[in-house]
């Protein structure tokens, strides 16, 4: 075997000499010629037998030569040192395939690289590939992601034997406060003690938690996350044993963990979970669980084996019953859904672009392949075979394409980096976007495929030419129509694609664009928000809460420079409460048949500091909302919709809580002009707005009209009052509209850019195509106008072809384009426009594009001199 | 007399192997003694001769040397390797198996193929 192997090496390394061979063979042919006339032929036939005898030696020369192991590595290495000296030669024209394939596959790594992240790559913690996310889920609904209550926790955790870990985590906001440091709310889970060796992660100062940090007699302690670390306590490692105040109770700090660790999902502090009075209630369902599948359990048998449990568990707790388990990746538990479609859509986007830039560079390529057939012709006659003639030229569009890739790589680099600063603050901080071995080997695949995509045609047709002919005549048309067939093809096909690509940028864009236009009367860059929590240990009811607001909002109005202030449930645009609607003398017996509406509750003030005109009746006064005072004003689309053609003022309406108690009857006292309080989704419900005196909620957001900044005065009025009290989600109105509308915004902007990027490609495509075909006419089109043709006949002439090209493209394009928009407006967070008049805009916007794109060389071709076009050639 | 037959892919090695296990020859011997022990029945083409005396090369089963032949001429003489003479007993064997099967599947006794 060794021998063997090291005479395989030997030979793969050292050639033999030809003439070795030669002397062989010659030995052989005397020997036959020799042993002829021993027999009596005479010397000459016999050397002619022996030579007929042996057949070609050149045959058996190069048969020889193919025994030789890797002997097919020299013939490769030949075709790739004639690829590269050819690309070398056209230089120019090597280029512009380049830059094409470098954003065409650029674009596709770029976007398989966010796909990889969003959708496949592991959770980034070490057996993050066997980390699952455990759910309840409701058996006779789609709803599979529902918490589970702490004993079921434990029955769970007790049976299942498919997890190495099980641990759960319930979440709430924490308010971080101290002595002498004003208080700041995070992201707080409670947790089981387990989880930080479930993913592995020790603290980066201190320690995380012991078994026994989970008793209820023990210290409260508390883990903080490295942001919290840098943030309230820039860095100092005297950090470790502070005591501080979670919600207001006592806890200290143990431990900070490493920079980047939120598990499970942007978390900046963890508590043990102890018990508390409503923990061992089997309704009390407040907890989700993580867990580590043992190896070669799928999460698919996990949930078979938890929903088993679970149906053990409900036969004994009727509470539980219906219900089940889910057991599903990161990936799939929080970007399923629209989120997964979008980004799928995003990898069809670029797949088209791709498709675009390999058509393209096919098109250069055939154009080209004219021009080369003298040298394939030469090739051919020279004795290479069609195969070996396709093969290098394979070879030689595998080298464009990979060099174009490398290009790509540096702008698929910067196009990450400029997604990953676009969605950091509202993407999970686990996903990561960076380039893993799954996006090098689909880089990789990309090259070689499109390189083989868009060489193979151009290569089949270079290499099937007539030798004599070409030889001959010593003419560039001889391949007449098939190959303008061929490119017009391509050229139809890149129009379809374009025109769906700008279909969808267009429908994003322009949902993106009404969604700005909302409230136009509001002036969103004067006005400040932030939201209050007050919490149940220091604001038991409503009127302590009210209490606290009336207080706040005079000391608000008297910062400096703020001009209005109020106080509301939510902001302009940041959606809102919806609850059922029953009008006075219309009652409806069947709770499902109810209306719905969306309600604002807020202070005095409101209407004044959003600006938003009251049409009728009169804004709220200090004793509306009281009790017996309930009154609302609703917009007038809701006031038109409910009581048609009539005087609103004085009608009363009740609303229902989601017990289904109807509350008082409320008056209503005046009509706003319309506006629009949700960005998301479609189906607006009437808008209707109630005084907090008669909803005072726990949760309400300070609305300060203010040309200069006034959060710092807003942050210490408020802890003037109650110095616990942080400041939530502090954000100008239009940086607030901004964040809601990322997801148009972010994609439609990826979108357009691919779409522009499309365009561009088909527009240089037809370009390249027309100005080639008038070129190649040169002659034709010198006789033409010296027959007299006019400008008008030239132009047309050379145009036609252009223009048939650009229509097929869009009419096969708009048959795609319609399904397009209907699946874009189905997304289920249904902020995408279904309007067809978008695709209108943009066919005619492709259409103007491409005319263009035909009339630039075709104006050309009519300034032709007859005399010099006739010379030609 | 047949002009060529058609040799099984394989035979040939096994042919020129077997041949060179008496002793090194050089190429034209080799033709000669395998059509002459086979009674004209294996005319070996020069065309497919060298190109498997290469391959056997290659794979390290026979070696070459230069030397004199009866005549004095110059020519390449062909030796079995130690390798080659293992390769050789493992394709004899496996022609013994298949062509005892294929004795069988024609119905004849093992003994008459052998």
């Amino acid at each position: 075997m060794i021998a063997e192997f090291l005479t395989w090496i030997r030979f793969l390394i050292f050639r033999k000499k030809h003439s070795e061979l030669d002397d062989e063979l010659r030995f052989h042919l005397e020997q036959s010629i020799a042993a002829k006339v021993a027999a009596g032929v005479s010397p000459s036939d016999a050397r002619r037998q022996s030579m007929i005898e042996f057949g070609g030696i050149e045959t058996a020369r190069e048969q020889c030569d193919r025994q030789r192991p890797g002997w097919w590595a020299g013939i490769i290495s030949q075709d790739a040192r004639y690829a590269i000296r050819s690309i070398l030669t056209h230089r120019w024209f090597s280029a512009a395939i380049v830059a094409t394939l470098a954003l065409g596959i650029g674009l596709n790594t770029m976007v398989f690289t966010l796909v990889n992240a969003v959708l496949l790559k592991p959770y980034p913690v070490p057996n993050g590939d066997r980390l699952v996310s455990i759910a309840g889920r409701n058996l006779s609904s789609d709803d599979r992601s529902l918490p589970f209550s702490y004993p079921d926790f434990q029955d769970y955790k007790a049976q299942a034997s498919s997890f190495e870990f099980f641990e759960a985590v319930t979440s709430e906001p924490g308010v971080l406060s101290e002595p002498g440091n004003p208080p700041d709310q995070y992201q707080l889970v409670r947790t089981t003690a387990g989880i930080f060796s479930m993913v592995r992660t020790k603290a980066f100062l201190g320690r995380t938690f012991l078994p026994a940090d989970a008793q209820s007699a023990s210290a409260p302690v508390v883990v903080i996350g490295y942001n919290v670390w840098q943030e309230r306590y820039a860095g100092l490692t005297g950090v470790i044993g502070r005591q501080v105040r979670v919600n207001g109770q006592p806890a200290s700090i143990i431990g900070v963990m490493p920079k980047g660790f939120r598990f499970p999902d942007n978390v900046d502090l963890w508590m043990p979970l102890l018990p508390m009075p409503n923990l061992d209630k089997r309704d009390s369902r407040t907890l989700w669980g993580y867990g580590i599948l043992k190896p070669g359990v799928t999460s698919q048998r996990a949930a078979t084996e938890l929903d088993g449990i679970a149906g053990r568990i409900a036969s004994q707790f009727p509470a539980n019953k219906g219900l089940g388990m889910s057991v599903l990746t990161f990936q799939q538990r929080v970007n399923g859904g629209p989120i997964r479609i979008v980004f799928l859509l995003m990898l069809a986007a670029v797949g088209f672009v791709l498709l675009i830039a390999c058509a393209d560079v096919a098109n250069m390529m055939l154009s080209r392949s004219l021009n080369r057939q003298r040298e394939m012709s030469i090739r051919t006659a020279l004795g290479a075979s069609r195969w070996r003639i396709v093969r290098q030229l394979l070879i030689e569009s595998v080298f464009l394409s990979t060099l174009g890739g490398i290009l790509g790589l540096g702008l698929a680099a910067s196009g990450i980096h400029w997604f990953d600063l676009a969605t950091s603050t509202i993407r999970p901080t686990w996903i990561l976007f960076t380039m893993n071995y799954t996006v090098f080997g689909y880089f990789a695949a990309l090259c070689i495929l499109s390189g083989l995509l868009f060489g193979i045609l151009p290569a089949l047709r270079s290499s099937k030419i007539n030798v004599v002919d070409v030889l001959k005549e010593g003419t560039l048309n001889v391949t007449g129509h098939r190959g303008a067939w061929l490119s017009s093809a391509l050229v139809v096909f890149q129009f379809a694609l374009t025109l769906v690509l700008l279909t969808g940028a267009g429908i994003f864009v322009r949902s993106l664009l009404d969604r700005l236009a909302v409230n136009p009367f509001i002036p969103a860059d004067q006005i400040t928000t932030a939201r209050l929590h007050l919490p149940e240990e220091r604001y038991k009811d409503n009127d302590a809460r009210i209490h606290f607001y009336d207080q706040l909002l005079p000391r608000l109005r008297s910062i400096a420079g703020v001009s209005h202030a109020a106080i509301a449930s939510g902001a302009p645009g940041m959606g809102s409460a919806d609850e059922q609607i029953e009008l006075e003398h219309f009652p409806i017996a069947n709770p499902s048949e109810r209306p719905w509406i969306s309600f604002v509750a807020q202070s005095p003030g409101y209407f004044d500091t959003i600006h938003l005109p009251l049409q009728q009746g009169r804004d709220f006064n200090q004793t509306d909302g009281a009790s017996n005072h309930e009154a609302a004003v609703l917009t007038r689309a809701a006031a038109t919709r409910f009581w048609p053609g009539e005087n609103p003022i004085g009608r009363r309406f009740r609303l229902f809580d989601d017990k289904n108690k109807p509350g008082p009857w409320i008056t209503v006292i005046g009509i706003s002009a319309n506006m629009v309080q949700e960005l998301q989704g479609r189906d607006h419900k009437p808008l209707v707005f109630v005084p907090y005196r008669q909803e005072g909620w726990d949760n309400m957001a300070l609305v300060v009209e203010s040309a200069a900044d006034p959060l710092q005065s807003m942050r210490k009025t408020v802890q003037s009052l109650d110095n616990e009290l942080p400041l939530n989600e502090p954000l100008r109105l239009k940086d607030a509209i901004a964040e809601q509308l990322w997801f148009l915004r972010v994609f439609g902007e990826v979108f357009l850019a691919f779409a522009l990027v499309a365009m561009l490609m088909a527009s240089v495509g037809i370009y390249a195509v027309i100005a080639h075909a008038t070129g190649s006419r040169t002659r034709e089109i010198g006789v033409r106008v010296a027959l007299g043709a006019s400008r008008r006949n030239i132009l047309f002439l050379v145009m036609r072809r252009g223009l048939w090209q650009i229509g097929c493209g869009l009419a096969l394009g708009l048959i795609a384009a319609f399904p397009l928009t209907h699946l874009m407006a189905s997304l289920p967070n249904g902020s995408l426009s279904s309007d067809p008049s978008v695709i209108f805009v943009v066919a005619f916007t492709l259409a103007t594009v491409g005319v263009f794109a035909c009339w630039l060389p075709a104006r050309r071709a009519t300034g032709l001199d007859p005399i010099r076009a006739i010379r030609y050639e | 007399m047949p002009t060529s037959t058609d040799l099984l892919q394989g035979t040939l090695d096994l042919l020129i192997l077997q041949t060179l296990a008496l002793e090194p020859m050089h190429g034209w011997g080799i033709t000669q003694r395998i059509q002459q022990v086979s009674k004209d029945v294996f005319q070996i083409g020069q065309g497919s001769l060298y190109p498997a005396l290469y391959r056997l090369e290659y794979k390290g089963w026979i070696k070459a040397e230069w030397g004199n032949s009866e005549n004095n001429r110059r020519a390449k003489f062909y030796a079995l390797t130690a390798a080659g003479r293992k390769q050789l007993r493992s394709e004899v064997e496996t022609w013994d198996r298949l062509s005892s099967a294929v004795g069988l599947v024609l119905g004849r006794a093992v003994e008459a193929s052998q």
